[in-house]
């Protein structure tokens, strides 16, 4: 077994799960949304690259790869992920503006019958997307024509190392702006948020939105990667992986969220060699099914496992608390007439409101 | 005219499937409130069990019922060990726990009997011709299983000391258990109550479809909470009328706009009825 193909093939899509992970991230671990339909986005995503990339019908391209698609626009691949994003993006504001009013569990259970929609529009508009077949010859940015085949998965994720790095810093730099803490403070406490002055609909919407992007883009790499897009790879167990990728790594903290992406593709792909112990080998040819299976018992059995033991994650969300010098400064200046010791004020006192109303005014 | 009445008969029998997984999601949901995305895999099991049992050389009507009682028992243990012990910490934990059990049994069944759908064992019978309808024997069994188990369910809650226990805990814990319910005994009950309903769904289900395979009752689910939400989650007699609705709606869909969509009719219901109306038609509480 060439144990480099393997790792870069593991580290390609760890990065793409992470990049789907930093996207649900958004929405439940800094907002508190439960959204069980992320693969909905990354489905928008993939499809909307693949048909905006694709030979047009007719072309030489087509003809050549003997395909039976009806739609290929022939853009740019770079065109493709931008508007992956977009779409994907479009779509979380169509399902979070009907939905993101709905309370908790109503919202996962929407979000989870919403992702089955787009699945069976995807599946049953088969004039679009070929449905369960799929399409085979999505291309491939700069192969053979400037990166010879042998070293194209090598480049490939190098060029999905710079996106998914640019998509973290900003990620990051928006958690970590005003608008950030206004997200968190939906998730802390939603009354109080609402009762200082925030539209917390407007503030859900908005990470719902973004977070689609999120998947989008990511449904962009995965299928230029793969060079095949089908119906077929967007069930929803890859929603609950991207759950299980966010719980482990640490909800609230994007860095937790690419960091539990590896983790659990390492795990997953690792389960691929389980067709090679000895013992397993029997049982593999009475029942073909039985080690993709087992793989998904064992993914199953580890959402259980970190929800009940592991709550926080491998890297929790660090605790915040309100800027010392900032907050004593301006107490001071409050107090300052009093004549009060502000400095051991501010430190004493305690920090959940001022975490919620600091500087971020709409 | 022979069609609309034609498809109103199907529609009929698929609410009768829908109605007694619905009941007994909506029983747990009383109690335990959480959505339990596992329940699909009661019906699952409910299903293959049936099939195991006929053929371990059991007649039909009595492996589906040891199969209902292996389900029951199955749930209580199930919960024992996955749910009660995060009771307290919220509902995402238990949300999240119920989704990784609903793939680890899903694929449990899917290692032991694989992938292929397996056809179930029902011996096949004369459908009636009433006039132009056409009336197979199939659904009308259906409806009178799902009305002969909503009638016991009905006088177990009403009449029984056990139901009155499960009703008291659903409307009000905290009161119950300071009158000297015993809370886990009720949830026990709950459980096996719901997961043994789950399983008899499941048998329909399975004789709707004329086989089982391993994720019949995960991609079915969706239709049950539709109903569930729909009649209103914790009111068992809520989601017997949900279930009818979500069933004609779901044949009436197929017949007059598209047959690709099937199912999804039914999400389209669901969605509609969380953003109309989110505590359903009849509001919660039983």
């Amino acid at each position: 077994m060439a144990l480099l193909p393997f790792l870069v093939g593991l580290t390609t899509l760890a990065l793409i799960y992470g990049l789907l992970a930093l996207g649900l991230n958004l929405q439940y671990g800094v907002t508190g949304l439960l959204n069980f339909g992320h693969v909905a986005f990354f489905a928008v995503g993939a499809f909307t690259s693949a048909l905006l990339t694709l030979p047009p019908k007719g072309s030489a391209a087509y003809l050549q790869a003997d395909a039976h698609y009806q739609i290929g626009l022939g853009w740019p691949v770079p065109v493709g992920f931008l508007l992956a994003g977009v779409a994907g993006g479009l779509v979380a504001l169509l399902i979070g503006a009907t939905s993101v009013r709905l309370s908790s569990h109503y919202l996962a259970v929407a979000t989870f019958a919403m992702a089955e929609i787009v699945r069976s529009v995807l599946t049953n508009e088969d004039w679009l997307t070929r449905g369960e077949f799929g399409i085979s010859n999505v291309p491939q940015p700069l192969k053979d024509t400037v990166i010879p085949a042998a070293v194209y998965p090598y480049a490939y994720l190098a060029g999905t190392v710079v996106i998914v790095a640019v998509l973290l810093a900003l990620t990051v730099r928006l958690t970590e702006s005003p608008y950030g803490r206004a997200l968190r403070s939906v998730r802390d406490d939603e009354l109080a948020a609402r009762s200082l002055g925030k539209r917390t609909p407007a503030l859900k919407l908005g990470a719902f939105a973004v977070g689609g992007a999120l998947a989008g883009f990511a449904g962009s790499l995965w299928t230029h990667s793969l060079g095949v897009v089908h119906v077929g790879q967007f069930v929803p167990i890859v929603t609950f992986q991207v759950w299980l990728a966010v719980l482990m790594g640490g909800s609230g903290n994007a860095y937790g969220a690419l960091l539990g992406s590896l983790v659990l593709m390492t795990i997953t792909q690792s389960t691929r060699f389980l067709g090679n112990v000895p013992f397993l080998d029997g049982l593999t040819r009475r029942n073909p099914s039985f080690v993709p299976s087992l793989r998904f018992v064992l993914i199953g059995l580890l959402l259980i496992a970190v929800v009940r033991f592991f709550p926080r994650g491998i890297l929790p969300e660090r605790p915040r608390r309100p800027r010392r010098r900032a907050v004593s400064a301006r107490r001071r200046a409050q107090t300052g007439a009093s004549g009060g010791s502000g400095a051991t004020d501010a430190a004493d006192t305690p920090d959940t409101p001022d975490t919620v109303s600091r500087e971020d005014e709409p | 005219m022979t069609a609309l009445l034609q498809t109103l008969i199907f529609g009929l029998a698929t609410g009768a499937v829908i109605s007694l997984s619905a009941v007994g999601l909506s029983l747990s949901y009383g109690v335990t409130r959480f959505i339990n995305f596992s329940y699909g895999e009661f019906l699952t099991l409910g299903a293959y069990l049936t099939v195991l049992g006929v053929a371990f050389g059991l007649s039909l009507p009595l492996a589906i019922v040891l199969g209902m009682l292996a389900v029951g028992v199955a749930g209580v243990v199930l919960a024992r060990i996955f749910f009660d012990p995060l009771m307290d910490r919220g509902f995402l934990a238990l949300l999240v726990t119920s989704v990784g059990l609903a793939f680890v049994l899903q694929n449990l069944v899917r290692m032991v009997a694989g992938s292929n759908p397996i056809r179930f064992p029902l011996p096949l019978m004369r459908p009636w011709h009433v006039g132009a309808l056409f009336v197979p024997k199939v659904p009308v069994l259906e409806v009178a299983v799902a009305l002969l188990a909503m009638i016991v369910v009905h006088l177990l809650l009403t009449f029984t000391r056990i139901g009155k226990m499960m009703r008291a805990t659903s409307d009000n814990p905290a009161l119950a258990r300071a009158s000297g319910i015993s809370t886990a005994r009720v949830l026990a009950a709950t459980w096996f109550l719901s997961s043994a309903i789950g399983g008899l769904g499941g048998v329909l289900l399975a004789m709707t479809q004329i086989a089982v395979q391993p994720v019949m009752g995960w991609s079915f689910l969706l239709v049950v909470f539709a109903a569930v939400l729909l009649g209103g989650i914790g009111n068992p007699y809520g989601a017997m009328l949900g279930s009818l609705v979500v069933g004609l709606g779901i044949e009436l869909g197929t017949t007059y706009i598209s047959p690709d969509y099937g199912h999804a009719f039914a999400f389209v219901i669901l969605v509609l009825v969380l953003l109309l109306r989110p505590r359903g038609i009849l509001r919660g509480a039983f």
